[in-house]
Order: C-alpha cells, then structure tokens, then sequence
C-alpha cells in the first residue's frame, strides 16, 4: 500500500511540476513581495518605509472611496455575472445544432468577445451609450423623443459598463458549447423513448451533466469579473466617474498605485481583494457538492 | 492502437417525424430569424466599427449615427497599413502572431498536462497546490507586476518577448481548471480498462484523456490566442522597441489626447487585426464541434 | 506523435529563446566606441514620425551615437516608466510631464541639469531664464523645457459674431466673460463656453488674476485663505450651467478627441484650452477661430509660460553628458526645429523661434505670435505641481463634479476641498 502510495505522488507531482516550477519562479516571490509592501508606505522611488497595519486602518475607516468602490463592484459583479451566465447557456443551446449555419453563428455571437479589452470596443461602446449616440438615436427614430443620459447617472453609467460584460458572452458560451458537446446524444435519446418532454430532458439530463462546465463558468466569471479593469479605464477615462459610479475596485488600485505612487496601499487593498474573492470561491467550492455532479464519481 | 470512445448507444430513428413537414419548416425558419436577428442586435457595434474604418477620421464621431459613410474610402486602410514612424503594420501583426502563437502552444500543452495531475491523481498536498493554482488568478495583476518586472529585469529579460511567453509554458490557472474539469466527467472505468490493458500514467494521460478533452483544449487554445492577441499590459511593460510592438499596442500608437488621433486608420487596423483571431475561432469551433467523435472501446 | 513534435519544437524553440541573452548595452571603451543612447516620449503619429526624423539627424551628424528611440501614447508611457524606475531601468532621456516632475525629481530619479547649462553643454544663451525656471524645484534644475504654453481662450468667431458679442481681450472681465457665454446661448442654443476643463488648470488661474496662488510656496499646503474665492469661481459655473450656456462633467466627459470637441462641432463659442490646442482645432474646423488671452489677465499678470514639456536625464544613466548634448541639439537646432515646428511647445531658444517662423504655416504662426505677444504680459509660473499633487488634482475634481451636479453647494465644496487637499500635501511632505 505505501509503495503504490509513494508512486502515487511522485506521479502526481510529475505531472504538475511545470505548475510548480513556474509557480516558484514567477508568482510565489512577487506575491510575497506584495504581501509585504502591504504593510509599508512605497511610492516606487524610494526603499519602502514599514508602518504595520496603518493601511488596512486607514482603509476600513479613513477611505470612504474604498467603500465605493467595493459597493460599485459587488454590484458589477452580483447583476453581470448571472446574467451573462444564462443568456450564455441560451444561446449555446440555441446553436448545439449540426446545421451549417452554426458555424457561422457561433463565430457571430463569438466575435463580440474576441475584441473584448480592445481599445476600439471602448470607444464604440461610449458612443452608443452618449448622449448622441446610438441609442439614443434609435429612440428618436422610434419616436420617442427623451434622450437617456447614461453618463450622468452614476447608476446609469455602472450599468452601461455591465451591458458590456453581458454583450461579451460569448467566451461562457463556447464553453457551454463544449460542456454541451460532451453529453453523449444517447442519452437525450434515451429520454425521449422513455417519454420525457422537453423541460425534463433539460432539467434532468442536461443541467446535471452540465453542471461540472455551469460551476467552472461561475467561478471564473466572478473572479475575473472582480478583476474587471481595461474596459472600466478606457470607458472612464481611468476616472471611474461620473461621481465615482463607475470605479471599480482595480480601477482605484490602479489609481492608488500609479497615479498617486501609493503602492503600498495598492498592495494592502489587492490582498483584501484576494481574501474576498477567495472567501467567495471557497464558498462556491463548499456549496459545489449539492448540485455538482461528475460523471467520474469520484469524491 | 487502442482507442477509446463513449458509448453511443443504440441507433434510433423517429419513424414518425420526417423531415420535410411543414411545421418543421416553419420551426426553422423562425429559429433562423430569431437568432439571426439577435445576432444582428449583438453584432451592431461591430458592424458600426467596421463601417467607421470607411469613413474619414474627423468624420467619424460626428456622423457616429449614421451607418453609411458618406463618402466611403479606402484610403484609411492604406495609411493604417503605412504604420507608424517607419514600421508598417505588417511588422506589428507578425509580432503578435509569434507571440500568441508560442504563448498558446505552450499554455495548453503545459495546462493539460497539469489538469491531468490534478484531476487524476491522489497525491499528497494536492488540495494546496490546487488553492495556490486559484490563488494566483485571484491577486490582481497589478499588484505583483512590479516585484515581476524587477524580476525580469534581473533576468535580462527586458525588452524582449521572454517574459510575456516563458511563463505561459507553466500552465495557466484558467486553462487547468477548465481541463480539470472535463477530465473529471470522463468515467474512470476508461482508465481502469486502459490500466488493465498495461498502460502507463502518460499513456493514459496521452492516448485517452487527451482525445477525450478535444473540446476543452479547442476551447483552451482559442482563449489563449485571443486573450494574448489583445494583452497589453504586458507588452507595454516588456516591449520598449516599437519594432517588437504587437497589434494591441501598435493601435494605440494612432491615438493621442493632444492632437486629432487618427480614428480611421485605428479602426481600420483593428478590423484587420480582428481577422487572424476570427479565422483561427472559426477553424477551431470545429473541434468543439466534433466532441466526442471517433474511435472506439476495443 | 505530430502532436509531440510540436509540442517539442516549441520547447525546443523556447530554450534557444531563452538560452541566447539578450544582447547588452554596448557601453563606451569597446573597440568601436559606440555609445548607445535611449529616449522616450509620448505623443500621437505625426509626433513620433518627425521625432525618428530628427533623431535620424542628430545620428548623421554624431556618428558615434546610436540612439534607441521608445515611444508610445501618452497613458501607456507613465505605466511603463514607473516600473523601469523602479528597477532602475530608466532610458537615458525621458520626456516629462509638470505633473510628474516633482514625483520622480524629488524622489531623486532625475539629474541636476545645472552645470549642464552653466558649462555650456546645453547652450542657453538665446533662452530666457523664465522658461528655463520651470524646471527648476528648489535649486535643481530636473527637467529641460522643450517649449512654452499658454493659457487662451479660443474662440468662434463667426458664432460670436452672430451672437452680437464683441470680444476685448486684453480688458475683459470674468463678469463680462459670463455675460458673452449667456448671450451667445440664447441666441444660438449652444453653449456659450466649453467645460473649463480641467478644473485643475482653470481654478488656480483664476487664483492668480485675483493676486493668489493655488500651491504655497513650500508645496505642502494652499496658499489661497479665503474659500470665498473658491465659492466665487464655482458659483460662476454654476450660473452657467443653469442658463445651460455651460455643459454639465458628463457632457464634457463625452468628448473622445480634439475632433468631438464643441468648439469644432460648433456647439461652443469658446473654449479654454493650452495655445498649442489651437493648432488642432484649426485642423479641424472651417470656421474662423481665434486665440484670445484670458480674462483679467492684466493687473496682475496672470498669465505665465508653461513648460509643455521637458526632457529629463535620469540620475541612472550612464550617459548623462551625451544625454545632454542631445538636448542642446534639440531646443537649439535650427534645422531639427523645422522639422519639429512647435509641437512640444513654441520653442524656448528666441534664436530658433526667429528661424522657424517663416517655415511654418498660417495656424502655427498665430499660435507663436500668441506665445509671444502672452510673454509680454507674463510672470514667473508657478513652479512644478509639489508630491501629491495627482491626489489633489483628484479631489479638485471629484469636488467640481459633485458641484457641477448640485450634490454639494460650493461653500460646502469649498470646505471639503480645503480639508482634503491640506491633509494630502502635509501628508506628502
């Protein structure tokens, strides 16, 4: 038992060693590093000055703008990430078709993603959203003659940027498409002799069977959505405005670090991000038990 | 030459619906409408982009809500393409199509193989290794960006496309989740049949798991090429040369807040920077496509 | 196996990448003497075609010069400078901004340039010393001015003219200024003025025509003690804003590029803008724009020469001297300057400014006469923004939008600002 143990392990860290390797090279020293300018005054330029847990104070109680910024990003978060999720799920369903015309639809539905950070997409998409713009335009054409102000609302404008993470599903979507691909016809077929409609095919069969892709999807999307930080800078200006509506928490670490050289207070507030979203993930990893399903049924 | 597939199951027909009804039809139809015109909808800013590329520079947000370009040139292409201070934009295009092509390869190569240990082996610690792989896409980037940069510099990596590609042959946290998690929905009686049959940990890993997960390494090197096409943080700290600037940095060389920027030629080159990324989606949505195709359990 | 070969390959191709070391600087005593110089700066196309132009020159005429140039807009410059100072990989010339000067100079990044100009490296005979002090913090000269800016309105005039207002200005008041934006309101429906944006440049000028300044002299605190003035500045805007002759922060936040401007979409009358601006707007426009020189700039000589930008030497280069000598070559060149013709500023060296002249175009040359008429009235600028002023500016802003947005009353705003701005200043020194 122990020897097969002992190759077990050797095995194992055989496979992951590149993960190790590039772990200890690249990641593990600069993570430390921050770590440790979290608790320091750093402007870049000068060695960093020690001064203990006064960051995280003065972030807790002193910066009202980091509140914001939190309350501006859950929201981010807690509306765009659902809701990307499932317009994702319909549309990978919709084109889980052998027809040839899939094909060109995925790419359709796709491309929206591919241009994604783009600078192009940032200014396309303030432009829709303008007080001249598309949109309003439409309006207009429609007959309605009131203009939406996006920008001016410091609501209005957060939800501007979460259309734009709605918009670009198509990366949730492929990933639905190859979770989709996966589950063996047989089974839908196996259902529909059994005699079940349409609802209980999907709610039976496929969410199960898609679970393992639906749970990956969710994970991901809400850390990299808290991560969220190119479209927000080029649409704003690297302001976060009007009023601060749109500044997400990278946005002003990014400011903290770069504009206003406090990189030890960026440092502080990356890491209080970190055990947030980590706190999250370990939520969702916790709870993954009651509705995850794997096919290897493995514990 | 063993190969392995999934159980289809029995061949079945529908006797009762044929394909030709009328209803069927109509069905079709209105699937085609529906998710053609939503496609439309999805796709108007795009077309929007495509159709600025045609019109003048100074043109361009003033008449930003009419589509057609009045009047349509070309010349915006021309002058893109010229580049910037001497490079044409064909230098910036093959720069990111080395960059994106290595980081890739490397991405998923390297992720697969770390997926595999982790979704099939028992080892020691595993649930660490696995939380420290999480972690690392939980730390903002910027953060751990200058202890990096000092890093590289320390290398003698500066300047120079090694520290944007290397690190991408260590795997990729997104990319071994994403494996990990098709691994784990393939049944472990594959393996144990493999097992029995006298394959090795790699063999296994290299002749069932690998083909079975066509989709998620598909899907793996479509991301990895798109997300590196369109990376700039990166390039702009590592690559001081413009000759080495890739597409995503070269675009912003046509925008300046002082002077007009040059919207046309921008939108233009960012039209024709999007067609290697739509080619290679297109090619690969195949392989998602095809799933668990061939083979069969001998 | 196709798969392993490639996959080989590509290791294989990564270890040769890695393996060959990046080549290293060539430094001077090797057998030919080469010695290789970096420079950096931002700017848009037009600015790095002429600037490879020039550098080509100056390589011409030193042989055994080889210059790297590292170019890229302006955001992307400030993230990648941060982290080559942080590593000590500065190039050996880096273009430099007022904002960011005392950051990196203060912090000991930069070069005195001093004896530079005093042992004649950096000829400084044709350059007034005025333009040069904007460099200077303190006694030390950080960064060398490539050319001098000044404040203007510029304006409309065939919008002026339909609206019946006649423009002076070499007496206008601030008084008078509103009543033209109104009146240019109501009789067009557009805008009488732009934004006046950024409220970081437009308020402590308005400082100085009221005989204040905005930073005190130590850089860690306001110099300006009365709020009223604050209260003053921003009540004015506000009465502008609601006889809608002056658009609200997010109107103003919608414009993209000099080519979305108001004043090139003819929804302004006037716009407060840097005289280089003007070359811009001009370009884009067929109407009749003008530049004007501010309101009551006079009695006490408000306006001033701002530095529009420097080239600095860091304190880590190895080449400061041949960094040097690339400077003088630049502000004092005659030929480079033809090709550079003013668009880092109008060029310090009377010397050049002289030559240029009849090399440039009808626009160009209104905005040099600007410059020059502006210097006759001018006093010393006030030196560079101190450590922390990126976080004042910020406040200036957040308080000027919650202002322009009526979520505060300008007494309140005044209030607000004094505390913040205070506490990031004695914070920062």
């Amino acid at each position: 038992m122990k020897k097969r143990l002992a190759s077990e392990n050797l095995a194992g860290y055989a496979f992951i060693s590149p993960f190790i390797i590039g772990f200890m090279a690249f990641t593990i020293i600069p993570m430390a590093v921050s770590l440790y300018l979290s608790f320091t005054s750093y402007d870049l330029f000068s060695t960093p000055v020690w001064v203990g847990l006064d960051n995280f104070k003065e972030m807790f109680t002193g910066d009202e703008k980091f509140w914001q910024s939190l309350k501006v990003t859950f929201t981010y978060v807690f509306a765009g990430v659902p809701l990307r999720l499932i317009f994702a799920l319909i549309v990978a369903m919709l084109l889980n078709k052998a027809s040839r015309a899939v094909g060109l639809y995925r790419t359709l539905f796709y491309l929206p993603s591919i241009i994604g950070g783009s600078v192009a997409v940032a200014i396309m998409w303030r432009n829709i959203f303008g007080n001249e713009g598309t949109l309003n335009a439409l309006l207009f054409f429609f007959g309605i003659d009131k203009k939406i102000l996006w920008y001016q609302d410091p609501t209005k404008a957060l939800w501007t940027l979460i259309f734009l993470a709605i918009w670009q599903f198509g990366s949730s979507m492929l990933i639905f498409l190859a979770g989709l691909k996966n589950i063996p016809p047989s089974y839908h077929e196996a259902a529909n002799v059994d005699g079940a409609n349409r609802f209980q095919v999907f709610f039976k069969i496929t969410l199960p069977l898609l679970s393992p892709i639906i749970f990956f999807n969710l994970v991901m999307q809400t850390i990299s959505a808290f991560m969220t930080f190119t479209p927000a800078y080029i649409i704003t200006k690297g302001e976060g405005g009007p009023l601060d509506g749109t500044l997400l928490y990278s946005l002003y670490i990014f400011q903290k670090a770069f504009n206003f050289f406090q990189m030890g207070y960026a440092s502080a507030m990356a890491w209080v991000l970190l055990v947030i979203v980590g706190i999250l993930t370990l939520i969702l990893f916790k709870t993954s038990k009651f509705w995850v399903h794997y096919e290897s049924k493995e514990d | 030459m063993k190969t392995v597939t999934k159980d289809t199951g029995p061949i079945m027909t529908d006797p009762v619906i044929s394909y030709k009804t009328p209803r069927f039809k109509a069905k079709k139809w209105i699937y085609h409408i529906l998710t053609g015109g939503f496609a439309l909808i999805m796709l108007y800013p795009i077309i929007w982009l495509l159709m600025s590329s045609f019109k003048e520079s100074s043109q361009v947000f003033i008449t930003a809500h009419s589509l057609i370009p009045k009047p349509f040139i070309w010349s915006n292409y021309a002058a893109g393409w010229e580049g910037i201070a001497g490079q044409s934009f064909g230098v910036f295009i093959k720069n990111s199509l080395v960059i994106v092509g290595l980081s890739t390869i490397g991405a998923v190569a390297s992720s697969a193989l770390i997926a595999y240990g982790f979704a099939r082996i028992q080892f020691k610690w595993k649930a660490f290794w696995f939380a420290c792989m999480m972690v690392t896409m939980m730390l903002p980037h910027e953060i751990i960006m200058i202890p990096q940069y000092i890093i590289f510099a320390k290398l003698g990596w500066l300047n120079s496309i090694k520290p944007i590609v290397i690190p991408q042959y260590f795997g990729h946290a997104f990319f071994i989740f994403l494996m990990v998690q098709f691994i784990r929905n393939i049944p472990l009686e594959l393996d144990e049949a493999a097992r029995i049959d006298g394959c090795g940990r790699f063999s296994i890993f290299y002749r069932i798991i690998l083909p079975l997960i066509t989709p998620a390494l598909a899907t793996a090197g479509i991301f990895s090429f798109y997300w590196k096409w369109e990376d700039l943080i990166n390039p702009v700290l590592y690559l001081n040369s413009p000759e080495k600037y890739p597409v995503s940095l070269a675009l912003k060389l046509f925008l300046d807040s002082e002077t007009a920027s040059n919207w046309g030629a921008m939108f233009a080159m960012s039209v024709v920077s999007l067609l290697p990324v739509v080619l290679i989606f297109f090619l690969f949505q195949k392989y998602i496509v095809e799933g668990i195709s061939t083979s069969g359990l001998k | 196996m196709k798969k392993f070969g490639i996959i080989a390959l590509s290791f294989i191709l990564l270890f040769s990448l890695a393996a060959c070391s990046s080549s290293g600087k060539e430094t001077s005593g090797g057998k030919d003497d080469k010695i290789t110089l970096r420079v950096a700066w931002w700017g848009g196309q037009p600015r790095h075609d002429y600037t490879m132009k020039v550098i080509e020159m100056y390589e011409k005429a030193h042989p055994n010069i080889e210059i790297e140039a590292e170019f890229a807009n302006f955001d992307d410059y400030w993230k990648k400078l941060a982290p080559m100072a942080a590593a000590n990989q500065l190039p050996d010339i880096i273009q430099m901004d007022t904002a960011y000067l005392s950051q990196y100079g203060e912090k000991g990044q930069l070069e005195d340039l001093t004896k530079y100009t005093e042992d004649g490296t950096i000829d400084v005979s044709s350059i007034d010393e005025n333009t040069i002090s904007g460099g200077k913090i303190g006694d030390n000269l950080y960064g060398f001015n490539l050319g001098s800016n000044v404040l203007s309105v510029i304006t409309n005039d065939d919008m002026l003219t339909d609206s019946g207002v006649e423009l002076n200005d070499e007496a206008w008041t601030w008084d008078q200024f509103v009543q033209m934006a109104t009146d240019v309101q109501k009789s067009t429906d557009k805008y009488g003025t732009n934004g006046m944006n950024p409220a970081d440049v437009f308020f402590p000028y308005y400082l100085r025509t009221q005989g204040e300044r905005f930073y005190n002299e130590a850089g860690n605190g306001l110099a300006y003690k009365d709020d009223q003035l604050f209260v003053d500045y921003f009540n004015m805007q506000l009465d502008l804003v609601d006889a809608k002759a002056f658009p609200t922060p997010d109107v103003q936040a919608q414009v993209k590029g000099l080519e979305d401007d108001f004043i090139v979409k003819g929804n302004a009358a006037m716009t407060w803008n840097w005289s280089n601006q003007y070359l811009g707007f001009a370009q884009l426009t067929d109407s009749p724009l003008s530049l004007n020189l501010p309101p009551e700039q006079a009695d006490n000589t408000a306006l001033f020469l701002k530095p529009s930008m420097y080239f600095s030497v860091p304190k880590s280069s190895e080449h400061k001297e041949e960094a040097a000598k690339f400077i003088d070559f630049f502000v004092n060149d005659v030929e480079a300057n033809k090709l550079i013709k003013g668009d880092r500023g109008v060029p310090v060296s009377s010397k050049v400014m002289e030559a240029i002249k009849p090399e440039l175009t009808e626009e160009e040359t209104k905005i040099f006469e600007y410059v020059e008429m502006a210097s006759q009235n001018a006093s010393k600028a006030d030196p560079p923004d101190p450590l922390g002023s990126a976080e004042v500016m910020k406040a200036l802003k957040d308080v000027s939008e919650q202002i322009l947005f009526k979520k505060i009353t300008p007494d309140a705003g005044a209030k607000t600002f004094r505390t913040k701005a205070e506490e990031i200043l004695a914070r920062n020194k």
